[in-house]
Order: C-alpha cells, then sequence, then structure tokens
C-alpha cells in the first residue's frame, strides 16, 4: 500500500513538474492534439524520470510556437525510424554518467551487444520492437513486455509467424513457443512461476547469437552451463523437488566428456535427450527412442529383445536401469554377467536364463578379449623379431569392430544371435595366431637355416684348404 | 664310367678342339709373391657379379616395375615368396660388396702398377666395368621405389642437370620427364636388366679374355730377378681352388648378412611427401656427392657443382688412361708420383666419404 502511494505521488510529482517546467510538448499535445503518445507517456519510466517527448523527437520544449518547437533548427527529428530509434535510445543508454545521473544501473553495453547479435539489424529489430513505446516499463514489472510471463509470447509474435520468419531465415522452427507450452518451463509459467527459464534466460537478451554460433549461450558446448546456471543452484531450485547435480554428473559421463572434453559436437547436450523448447524429463516409456535417436542400433536390439516387453510391464527405465541417466560412464564388460558389479543380476537370479545367458555372454567377451591379446603378444614378438606380420597385423584390426558388434548384440539378450556375432572373431584371432606362430618358426628356421649351411659351407673351406695344402704338399 | 667320360671328351675334342685349350689352361701359372692376395679380388668381383646375376634372375620373376607395383611387388618378395627375402637381401648385400670388391681390385692393380704394358686394355675395359657397376648400383636402387630411393635418385639425378647448355635436356632423358616419376623408373629398370647385363657381359668377356691371354702381371721388380728366383704356382687347380675358398668365405659372409641384417624396404615413395631428413645416396657416390656439396656456388666463372662434375669427369678420364701417361713405369723406373697420386685419390675418397656420414 505504501509503495503504491509513492508510485502514485510521484507520479503527481513528475506529471507537475512537467507542467511547471514547461515541457510545452508535452502540455500542448495532451491538451491540443490528444495522441495516443501522450496519453500513454505518463506510464512511461522515463515520464517518471522527468525526460520530455524532446529529448528523445528533439526540438524546442520551451517554445510555445509550434512551428518553432518543432522545427529543424531546434533538431527536432519528427519520429525516428530505423537506425535512428537506437541512436534515440542510445544518447542516454551508452552513457554511464547520464545513466549514473538517474541513479540507474542499466548496463550500458547493451547496445553494443545488441548491435552484434543475430537481431543487430534494424530491419529486424530495434529496442522499442521489444520494450515498446511511450510506455516503456522497468523489466521487473509485470506490465512490461520482456517481464517473463509476456516474454514468451512477445518473441512468439515474430518467432510463431511462419511467413514473417521466411524473410530472415527459412530453415528456422517457428514451433517453439507451441512446444514451449508443452514444457515443464511452459507449463509452470502459465501458472505464474517467474523463476523459470523463458527465452531470455537460455538465449540471453541482447546478444542473441544462432544456436550454431560459438558464441551463443544455447551451442552445443555451452548449452549444459546455461540449463546449470538454475538447476546447478540448489537455493534457486528449493522448492521444485528436484536434484541440483545433474550437471555435475553430466560433465563426469561419457557424454559430458565427449563434449566439453574432446570438443565433439555430436555429443549429446542437455537438449538432445530432454527436448530444448519443450523440455521435459522422458518418460519411462520413452526413454530407449530417446537413446535410439542416436544408439539406433542399440535401441532396435532392445526392442526386439525378452527385456523390452517385461520392462514395459513394470515401469522400468529401459536404458536408464544399466547405463543410468546424467552419469552414464564408458561401458565396460563389467556391467555384464553375473558378478557383484554387473547389473544383469539387478533382476536375475542363479538358475533362471538370464542368469546363464548373461553368465555364457561374459564368459564369450572375455575369452575373446584375451585371446586377442594373446595374438597380439604373439605378433608384437615376431615383429621384435624382424619378421613381417603386417597382414595378420591388419586382419586383426577387424576384432575391435567385432567386439564392438558383439557389446551392441548384448542388447537383444539372445544367445544365438550373440555366438553368431563373436565367432567370427575367434577365428580371427585363430588365423591370426597361426600367422604369428608360424613367423616365429620361420625366424627359428632362418636362424637354423643359417646356422647349417653355414656349417657346410665352413665344412667346405676346410676340407678345400685341406686339398689345396695336400696338392701343394706334393709340388 | 671313366672310360664314358674319356669318351665323351673325345667326343667333344674331335668337333670342337678343346684338348688345346685345356692344354693352355694346364700350363697357366700365376706369379706367387707377397702382394699375392690382391690378385683374389678380381676373382671375388667376377663371384659376386655372378650372384647378382643369379638372384637378380630370381627377383624379376616377381618384380613388376611400375609406381604402383614395384614397392607392392618387392614387399610381396620378402614376405611371401619362399625364400624371397633371402634373394633380395643377398642382392641387395652382394652389390654393395661387389662394389667394394671392385674398389680393391682396381687400386691393387693401381699400386701394383699392373695395368702398365702390355695390360692397358685390360685397365681400361676394367675401368669401364666400374663405371657400368657404379650405374648398375645407382639404376638398382631406385627400383624398390622406397622413400629413401625416390629423394636419393632425385637429388642424384639433379646433377646433371648443373650442366650447362644441355644439362636441362640430359636430365629429361634420364628421367623421362622433368621429375622423378614412373617414367623414370621404367627407364631405370630397363637400364639395369638388360642395357647394363648386355654391355657388362661383352666388356667383362673382353676384360677377362685379355686376362686369360696375358696372364697375371708381375711386379715390376720381378724384372730384375734372375727366373728361378720367380716363383709361380699353377692356375688349375691350385690358384682357382685357392679363388673357390674365398668365393666360399665371400658366401657364407653374405648369408650372415642377408639373415642378421636384411636389407630394409622402408616407406613406399611418396612424390608429393617432403624429402625426408639425412637424404644421401649409396656410400660409393658419397665421397662425390659430399664434394659437390662442399663446394662454393661459383667456382672462377663456372657454377661449383658443374665444377664438381668437370673435375671428376677429367679425374675419372685421366685415371682411365694411367697406363698412357705413366710413361716411367712403362719403362722399367720406380714412378713415386703415381703412388702419391693413388694415396690422395683414396685418402681423399675414404676422408669425404666419412664426412659425407658424420655431417649429416
Amino acid at each position: 500500500m505504501r509503495r503504491f502511494i509513492v508510485l502514485i505521488l510521484s507520479l503527481f510529482i513528475s506529471v507537475s513538474a512537467l507542467s511547471q517546467t514547461g515541457d510545452g510538448c508535452y502540455n500542448c499535445h495532451k491538451d491540443a492534439v490528444g495522441d495516443k503518445a501522450t496519453e500513454l507517456y505518463p506510464g512511461d519510466v522515463h515520464f517518471k524520470l522527468g525526460i520530455s517527448c524532446a529529448d528523445c523527437h528533439g526540438g524546442d520544449k520551451t517554445s510555445d510556437d509550434m512551428d518553432v518547437a518543432m522545427s529543424k533548427e531546434k533538431g527536432y527529428i519528427g519520429v525516428p525510424k530505423g537506425d535512428k530509434i537506437t541512436s534515440v535510445c542510445l544518447r542516454c543508454h551508452s552513457d554511464d554518467a547520464i545513466m549514473g545521473k538517474f541513479g540507474s544501473k542499466i548496463d550500458v553495453k547493451q547496445f553494443k551487444l545488441f548491435k552484434a547479435s543475430v537481431h543487430g539489424k534494424s530491419e529486424i529489430a530495434t529496442c522499442v520492437t521489444c520494450h515498446g513505446v511511450h510506455n516503456i516499463k522497468k523489466v521487473t514489472d509485470p506490465a512490461s513486455p520482456v517481464y517473463p510471463t509476456s516474454e514468451v509470447r512477445l518473441c512468439s509474435r515474430c518467432h510463431s509467424d511462419a511467413n514473417y520468419m521466411k524473410r530472415f531465415n527459412p530453415a528456422l522452427p517457428t514451433d517453439q513457443f507451441e512446444k514451449y507450452k508443452t514444457s515443464v518451463h511452459g507449463q509452470r509459467i502459465l501458472k505464474g512461476d517467474v523463476k523459470v527459464a523463458t527465452c531470455s534466460d537460455c538465449h540471453s537478451a541482447h546478444d542473441i547469437f544462432k544456436a550454431n554460433d560459438p558464441r551463443s549461450t544455447v551451442f552445443a558446448s555451452t548449452l549444459p552451463k546455461t540449463c546449470a546456471k538454475c538447476h546447478s543452484d540448489a537455493d534457486y531450485m528449493r522448492g521444485y523437488k528436484i536434484p541440483t547435480d545433474q550437471y555435475e554428473k553430466y560433465v563426469q559421463s561419457v557424454h559430458g566428456k565427449a563434449l566439453l572434453e574432446k570438443g565433439d559436437l555430436s555429443a549429446p547436450a542437455c537438449n538432445d535427450c530432454h527436448g530444448n523448447h519443450g523440455a521435459i524429463p522422458p518418460g519411462v516409456k520413452s526413454i530407449s527412442h530417446v537413446c535410439g535417436v542416436c544408439h539406433a542400433l542399440n535401441a532396435e536390439m532392445f526392442s526386439r529383445s525378452p527385456h523390452a516387453e517385461v520392462f514395459e510391464k513394470k515401469n522400468i527405465p529401459q536404458c536408464e536401469i544399466c547405463h543410468g541417466n546424467h552419469l552414464i560412464e564408458h561401458p565396460t564388460d563389467e556391467m555384464l554377467g553375473v558378478s557383484t558389479k554387473s547389473t544383469c543380476i539387478k533382476c536375475h537370479k542363479e538358475g533362471d536364463k538370464g542368469f546363464e545367458v548373461a553368465r555364457q555372454m561374459r564368459d564369450m567377451i572375455d575369452t575373446l578379449v584375451v585371446r586377442a591379446s594373446k595374438a597380439k603378444a604373439i605378433l608384437d614378438e615376431a615383429e621384435y623379431k624382424g619378421m613381417d606380420v603386417s597382414d595378420a597385423r591388419y586382419e586383426m584390426n577387424d576384432v575391435p569392430q567385432i567386439l564392438i558388434k558383439t557389446r551392441t548384440v548384448i542388447h537383444t539378450a539372445n544367445l544365438n544371435e550373440f555366438k553368431e556375432t563373436i565367432e567370427p572373431g575367434y577365428e580371427i584371432v585363430d588365423r591370426v595366431t597361426k600367422s604369428g606362430l608360424d613367423a616365429i618358426y620361420e625366424y627359428y628356421f632362418r636362424r637354423w637355416g643359417l646356422g647349417i649351411s653355414t656349417l657346410i659351407i665352413t665344412v667346405l673351406v676346410i676340407a678345400l684348404y685341406l686339398k689345396i695344402k695336400q696338392i701343394e704338399k706334393k709340388r | 664310367m671313366a672310360k664314358f667320360g674319356e669318351r665323351l671328351f673325345n667326343w667333344f675334342d674331335e668337333r670342337y678342339k678343346i684338348r688345346g685349350f685345356i692344354e693352355f689352361m694346364s700350363h697357366k701359372s700365376v706369379p706367387q709373391h707377397r702382394h699375392s692376395i690382391w690378385y683374389y679380388f678380381g676373382g671375388v668381383s667376377l663371384f659376386l657379379f655372378i650372384i647378382q646375376v643369379v638372384t637378380g634372375i630370381l627377383l624379376l620373376l616377381y618384380y613388376r616395375v611400375g609406381e604402383d607395383s614395384s614397392y607392392e611387388s618387392v614387399q610381396f618378395i620378402v614376405s611371401k615368396v619362399k625364400f624371397g627375402w633371402l634373394i633380395r637381401s643377398i642382392h641387395s648385400w652382394s652389390a654393395n660388396l661387389m662394389i667394394l670388391a671392385v674398389f680393391i681390385h682396381m687400386f691393387s692393380v693401381y699400386f701394383t702398377k699392373a695395368y702398365r704394358k702390355p695390360r692397358e686394355l685390360t685397365w681400361v675395359t676394367g675401368f669401364l666395368l666400374l663405371i657400368l657397376s657404379l650405374t648398375f648400383g645407382f639404376s638398382g636402387y631406385l627400383l624398390p621405389w622406397n622413400e629413401l630411393a625416390f629423394f636419393a635418385t632425385k637429388v642424384g639425378t639433379e646433377i646433371i642437370g648443373s650442366i650447362p647448355v644441355i644439362g636441362k635436356e640430359l636430365l629429361i632423358i634420364v628421367r623421362g620427364g622433368e621429375d622423378v616419376t614412373g617414367a623414370t623408373l621404367s627407364r631405370f629398370f630397363g637400364l639395369h636388366v638388360a642395357i647394363l647385363p648386355g654391355i657388362f657381359t661383352v666388356i667383362l668377356f673382353i676384360h677377362l679374355l685379355f686376362v686369360q691371354i696375358q696372364g697375371m702381371s708381375e711386379p715390376p721388380e720381378w724384372e730384375k730377378l734372375p727366373p728361378e728366383k720367380r716363383k709361380y704356382i699353377p692356375f688349375f687347380p691350385n690358384f682357382l681352388l685357392r679363388d673357390l675358398l674365398l668365393w666360399l668365405i665371400i658366401l657364407n659372409i653374405l648369408a650372415v648378412l642377408a639373415v642378421f641384417f636384411p636389407w630394409d624396404l622402408g616407406k613406399k615413395a611418396d612424390p608429393f611427401a617432403p624429402a625426408p631428413a639425412g637424404i644421401k645416396p649409396e656410400w660409393y657416390f658419397l665421397f662425390m656427392y659430399q664434394t659437390l656439396k662442399l663446394l662454393p656456388p661459383k667456382v672462377l666463372f663456372i657454377e661449383g657443382e658443374f665444377f664438381g662434375v668437370l673435375i671428376f669427369t677429367v679425374a675419372g678420364i685421366l685415371w682411365m688412361l694411367v697406363p698412357f701417361w705413366d710413361v716411367k713405369t712403362e719403362k722399367g723406373y720406380r714412378n713415386r708420383l703415381i703412388n702419391y697420386i693413388g694415396l690422395f685419390v683414396l685418402i681423399y675418397m675414404i676422408t669425404m666419404t666419412i664426412l659425407g656420414y658424420a655431417l649429416s
């Protein structure tokens, strides 16, 4: 109530201040013209700070003579258009000293940021496109068009208009607002929760860039941090009853390391699993579809496994039950089988079919890994001995491929399919081992061959020497 | 059995009169003195040449010349063909040992003045055989089409381009184009397996014929010895058996080298790749290469490189013609200058070769 009284009082003081200081523009337009702009202006944040019409439009606010007040000589510019709008705003908004006089803490670099942004050309947007004109409010004012509850609609005015957007970027989707309404963020904001993310929270306000521009706050490798601004802030997220360690886990995950450490932009960020404008946690049944967008083969194999039906019935989160969600680590063979580290034993107990299948699969993979490493050691030894085993080495390259395929086929939980996939690996390892051993045998064969031939030649040399001595003695 | 042998001999003798040749051979003798050891190096060179011919023919069964097949076929020979690794390694080692044996043979003949009248043409044909052996080495080095060979050939043939007026044209003829390409490989192959063996065999035949007709040269100091103080051994079988003994030892050395130090194949030649560091020719060209490298860009009014080529050509010709300008030895006097020149050449070649390895 007190605030309201202060507001009314300051409004009254401002209006009377303008009238009293003789702002000819406002007085004349209010009394004689009665236009919309003058009608709106008392509600504008600038009006309350004593900024006159002439401060933006130019002219002489002290003159009663319309011709003098609105003459070019007095600097009157009329209704500014295009770049002129921003230059009018900039007169104050890029000057720290002026802004300081009004006690404002608004960043004076806004225009610089805006000019470099995707919206920076005047034919796309100027200050007034988003902030309005003559009734500009503080961004914290619920009446402002950029107040969280209004901002989404403001952006969608252009971004949901397919015909309008075609002029600038025909490839850009125009369904962001529709999707946003289905997201947790969108549903909450519709209920008036201004803490949830709106457009500018993710895309930023003035320095908006295309999503594939590394300067963008939603660029693949920057996005996790953007989401973490809110989602890792335990204080901010209090009341939503969701964990705040997702980012912390994600950076340690195989996806996080690929994207953030290796710079692999094809690795998923938050939005690739949760959606971006329609961000929502994937439901239990849709997990395999979400993961399957990239891991298509695994998803396809899982869908025809006996697990698919059981998981659906028992409401078990598909991929997540074995691999986890935000902290997905590089899968190891340890996850398979019946050891204590195995994920299979979460459901399977000794004696059931799945337990036996898991045990056999693990045994077969371990056998291939051990035999492949032995074969490699044999090749190393042959090479160390100077033998050429490049063909065998080349053939050996197929084994990691077969192991990858085999580890994928695990998702079918089908032992026969698994055996069909892994058996070529055993055959290769057998052939390579044989080639390596043959090469080592050849090495010793050469040494022995040399030894024997050297011996024969030496015997011949001695025999010849004795023969020469014998002949020469006769003489 | 003995009768059959005699009948066979008679059969041939009736038709080709070989009795006379046998008679000649059985009376042939070789001087025996403290420098006799040097007589064997001609035989060693011949033996190594025979090994080159035999192993070369065997390699030819699998070698396929071409930018896309030379390297691959040599790789196939050393990895897949039964005993291919041994044949290739012996061919490479024997080539190097042959050049070494030819050099030793040449210097021993030079210092013992065995080139003097009446063996002037034996010396000249021998010198031509040396030049042909070096050409064999140079052309054969490129055939595996590996990186080192490619760049060494590139650098080696570039020297030809330094000859004024005709240099560029000559370079194009040698390379089969402006650069070392598959065309160079083809003509080096032709040179190595057809042209050189043909010429070499003819000159070698003449060289051996001269040696057989004139016999081994006796040392100059023997001319003052009374005939009873001159010792001889029969060529057949004594000298030949000694020759054979040395050949067997050389064969053993070759086998050990081929098994313990198999010749590397290296990486395939890539004309677009930058030249690897430390490119240098085979050891027997290194003294010339090092000289050219050390020469200033301009000597008097001519290009340094061409000056070097000119000097080596003139020196080579003078060296070849030594029996004709060394008139002192011919007349039975001691010619120390010849020894000094020989020593200078030998020391120069060894020093430059060592520098070539040390400075790279």
